[in-house]
């Protein structure tokens, strides 16, 4: 059940990502579902589920993208599994919280990742914070924050994440 | 709503953990030649996930074909008068244009100027667009199953699109001409001066390496050179829109206004011959007599 739940949300977000999120992009940068799934699954399911879906996730969005395999899988998968790493240390995690720390981690990863795909010299640090980063980080604060109460607001989140950890 | 546990045992964990992180370590140890066999195993994956893709894209393919039609008719009426206006004004200059194709035919001949035709290539649909924000990308609705490899290059009928990077069994990515990490040998048409074309961070392109003493002006069309590349020479990529002439610098840059919006692709051709012909053989110069 839960194979299939991680395949569905794997083989789902490609096309919603390639399709559909280029209509709601603000400014041309449009948020990162990889990522928001990534830290969900990590944060209510443990470090392992976080790992292996953002690993899983990053290779099968690299696929469609002209970002190199290994940058982009290492990176979701190490979102996943430190979400998984956070969700260990917390009890109660209200939307607000979840919402400034996915900002905080997408700013991270976000300002990793041009020294990792080694872009042009045009894409200067700057650029990137600017242009990508910063508006990516509120974006995929938005979105996940959304996500997760709505999730809250169905499911004990709180009694997953337990069970996860036992 | 519970969700159902049928989490593997605590060693059965451990074990798929260190096999986890054994393929993370591999990634970054293994060198980057090794790592495409890593892209080769995706293709199946690449494969199943085209499926929803292009399910997505035809949903929104109509969605967007009823907008257009039915819901978006605002100022249809002041548009269609502008329209039958500029419908005059064509008639007019495609009299004209029949004179001078007229001519073009017979010169055309003249020259033995048919073997022009493009070399093989195949027809495909954008469906989709970078699953990031990093680099400019289309995916299209054809991979390595329909013949299409890295390197290849994508246009229309109005110019370059980009070149293809990284393919799936049913997909290809292909990184604009407008992204900067792109590189693409052009020539501007009047003055004959070659340079290097890449993207810029604004959406345009930028012609770099262009001799000190070209008199490349505003206005001047760019062509590919077919030197490198997947490109046959003299497909358009963009009109000059401003030269940059910094001092003490060895080159001129021009600024360039790509011929196609990167927006509103939908269709393009990708060109699949890896011999393109040389000047000589599509412009029929005779051979020599031994």
């Amino acid at each position: 059940m839960k194979a299939l739940l991680y395949f569905i949300v794997i083989v789902g977000v490609v096309p919603i990502q390639s399709v559909l999120l280029s209509h709601i992009s603000l400014w041309d940068v449009k948020p990162d579902l990889g990522f928001v799934a990534a830290c969900l699954v990590g944060l209510i399911a443990g470090e392992l589920d976080g790992l292996l879906v953002g690993l899983a996730l990053g290779w099968a969005m690299s696929l469609f993208s002209a970002q190199d395999l290994m940058s982009g899988t290492i990176i979701k998968g190490a979102v996943g599994f430190v979400a998984g790493l956070a969700g260990r240390q917390v009890v109660y995690l209200s939307p607000v919280v979840f919402v400034a720390g996915l900002l905080v981690v997408s700013c991270l990863v976000g300002l990793i990742t041009p020294f990792v795909l080694k872009l042009s010299v045009q894409q200067d640090w700057w650029w990137a914070v600017w242009t990508i980063v910063l508006p990516q980080a509120c974006l995929d604060a938005v979105i996940g924050g959304a996500i997760y109460w709505l999730m809250r607001s169905r499911m004990n989140i709180e009694q997953l994440m337990s069970e996860s950890r036992m | 709503m519970r969700m159902v546990n049928l989490r593997a045992p605590y060693s059965a964990r451990r074990v798929v953990f260190v096999l986890a992180v054994i393929l993370v370590l591999g990634f970054l140890l293994l060198p980057s030649q090794l790592q495409s066999g890593f892209q080769y195993i995706g293709s199946p994956l690449g494969w199943i996930i085209s499926w929803p893709l292009q399910v997505v894209a035809g949903i929104h393919d109509r969605i967007a074909d009823v907008w257009g039609r039915y819901v978006a008719l605002q100022g249809v009426e002041e548009e269609n008068q502008q329209l039958k206006r500029e419908l005059d004004l064509l008639k007019e200059q495609n009299g004209q244009l029949r004179e001078a194709s007229v001519a073009t035919e017979r010169l055309s001949a003249l020259l033995e100027f048919k073997k022009q035709a493009l070399p093989a290539s195949v027809a495909a649909q954008v469906i989709g667009r970078d699953t990031g924000n990093w680099y400019k990308t289309i995916i299209l609705n054809k991979g390595a199953s329909d013949g299409l490899q890295s390197d290849q290059g994508v246009i229309t009928p109005a110019g370059v699109v980009g070149r293809v990077v990284k393919t799936t069994a049913s997909t290809a990515v292909v990184l604009l001409v407008t992204d900067p990490n792109n590189a693409i040998a052009g020539l501007i048409q009047r003055t004959r001066d070659e340079g290097i074309v890449e993207g810029t961070t604004q959406g345009q392109a930028r012609l770099k390496y262009i001799p000190l003493l070209s008199n490349a002006r505003p206005g001047d069309h760019v062509v590919t050179s077919g030197l490198v590349g997947g490109f046959p020479r003299g497909i358009p990529i963009g009109t000059i829109i401003r030269i940059d002439k910094e001092e003490e610098a060895l080159f001129q840059s021009a600024e360039l206004s790509p011929e196609i919006d990167p927006n509103r692709v939908e269709e393009v051709l990708v060109i699949q011959s890896p011999s393109l012909p040389t000047e000589g053989e599509r412009l029929g110069v005779p051979k020599l007599k031994p």
